[in-house]
């Protein structure tokens, strides 16, 4: 009985921190993202955000630039690292910030965890990252083609 | 006392060790310690906006892909060609940091173009080489060289190919920059883009492709912006020599004109998904005089830079 137990005890350990490590805060959360994005996109691009939680009422944004070229089918894919409570947002602004596209949809409060984008304009945007509530959160945008 | 200690079962010793064997190993991987020290960098104590490009803003992201415009490339349904790359076994000529990085982009791009066109039994001469660059300049750590062959080699996940490759360099980048050696990371970016944009004159210069030629107009912008980051280093000779070359391009681009047509963007739900399309639109005006113009000068500056002479 012993001898059975030991090896299931082991084998309990080792899933149990298999499966943490998959919601962490690290590259792996980009892997498992990047590799999720969909059958006919190609990863590009990915940003890290993380993020602490809002003081005196405003919201910290993490902010990047892309160069995005016409006549290229992109997607924006959001996911959060599991051990924070943060949901993040991911919006994407032309260069005179203009808000093109976001993972919420404030007027049905509805949530994605990506969006397509069809750019017509080759040129440089911006990628904002937040966590909804302005909570503490961690989170990977990835930027894919889709062909 | 101490004597008790050694009545504990095997198995909770076991037990004990190896949640200690991996609560340490996880705590001092050094890759994952870089990336958490990045991301607690970004956080900002007063709540406002956070620039996380930091110091290294210097570089927009995504400048020049090493993959989408090889894609482009395929999708425009031309076909493989060896001719458009450069040769992995000349990696010697590349003796100084400066011309290891831009060297290091130069077979970014090609390794690119070879994942894109699914060409694994190529790949692995472009790994080696970039493996030896990359140690050269001690970021050998970002690329993953054994799972890289074992995906070319067994012609495997295709999709895991072409994403470690790309977010290996992805990865490389944003550490250069970390480490204040963004003028490393904008010469891998030049090579990257001087050698894709070899590869698409090439295409056209062989056929007339409109599409092709609309994106090569369109370089202007991209080429403006690593002129303005190369620029920052120019007082070190190799950087202006460098600089000079791609000022003469520029040279052609400012013929090239790029009017905007403005649009609000529409947004439609399809099976669940958002699509945007842009109905703001960029239009190139670029004639055959000055495309031809382009095509002749980047095929002498890449092939200077790889040292070819021909």
């Amino acid at each position: 009985m012993k001898k059975l137990l030991i090896p299931f005890i082991f084998l309990l350990v080792l899933t149990t921190f298999s499966i943490d490590s998959k919601a962490q805060c690290n590259d792996q959360l980009v892997n498992d993202c990047a590799l999720n994005v969909g059958d006919n996109a190609t990863y590009i691009k990915d940003f890290k955000a993380k993020l602490k939680g809002a003081r005196k009422g405003s919201a910290p944004i993490a902010t990047f630039s892309i160069v995005l070229n016409k006549g290229t089918h992109y997607r924006f894919t959001v996911c959060n690292a599991l051990e924070y409570e943060g949901e993040a947002v991911l919006q994407l602004y032309d260069a005179n910030n203009t808000m093109i596209g976001s993972t919420f949809d404030l007027a049905k409060g509805k949530d994605y965890k990506a969006f397509d984008f069809m750019a017509r304009k080759t040129a440089t945007y911006k990628v904002y990252i937040s966590f909804k509530g302005g909570l503490e959160g961690c989170a990977v945008g990835i930027v894919s083609m889709v062909r | 006392m101490i004597k008790d200690l050694f009545k504990v079962p095997i198995y909770v010793v076991l037990i004990v060790s190896t949640i200690l064997f991996v609560f340490v190993a996880s705590c001092t991987d050094p890759e994952d310690k870089a990336v958490k020290e990045d991301l607690e960098n970004m956080s900002n104590e007063d709540g406002s906006v956070i620039d996380s490009e930091g110091n290294m803003g210097e570089i927009i992201g995504n400048l020049s892909s090493p993959v989408e415009m090889a894609a482009l490339i395929k999708d425009n349904g031309v076909p493989f060609s060896l001719k458009y790359l450069s040769n992995p076994d000349n990696i010697d000529q590349y003796s100084t940091k400066f011309d290891q990085a831009l060297g290091l982009g130069i077979l970014g791009a090609d390794l690119g173009y070879l994942n894109i066109y699914d060409r694994t039994t190529y790949v692995l001469r472009y790994i080696s080489a970039i493996s030896k660059l990359s140690e050269e300049l001690s970021v050998s750590q970002f690329f993953d060289f054994e799972t890289l062959k074992r995906l070319a080699t067994n012609n495997e996940n295709l999709d895991s190919l072409i994403y470690i490759s790309t977010s290996s360099f992805n990865r490389m980048d944003t550490y250069l920059r970390e480490m204040n050696r963004a003028d490393q990371s904008i010469l891998i970016v030049t090579g990257v883009w001087l050698e894709a944009m070899y590869q698409t004159t090439q295409v056209v210069k062989q056929k007339p492709n409109e599409k092709l030629t609309e994106r090569i107009g369109e370089q202007k912008l991209i080429l403006s912006e690593i002129i303005n980051t190369i620029k920052r280093y120019q007082s070190k000779k190799a950087f202006k020599e460098l600089l000079d070359d791609l000022t003469e391009i520029n040279s052609i681009y400012e013929k090239v004109k790029i009017e905007y047509q403005v649009g609000e963007p529409e947004t439609v739900e399809i099976d669940g998904r958002l699509i945007i399309q842009q109905n703001e639109t960029s239009i190139v005006n670029i004639t055959q005089d000055q495309l031809n113009q382009i095509i002749s000068i980047i095929e002498r500056i890449r092939n200077k830079r790889i040292q070819l002479n021909n």
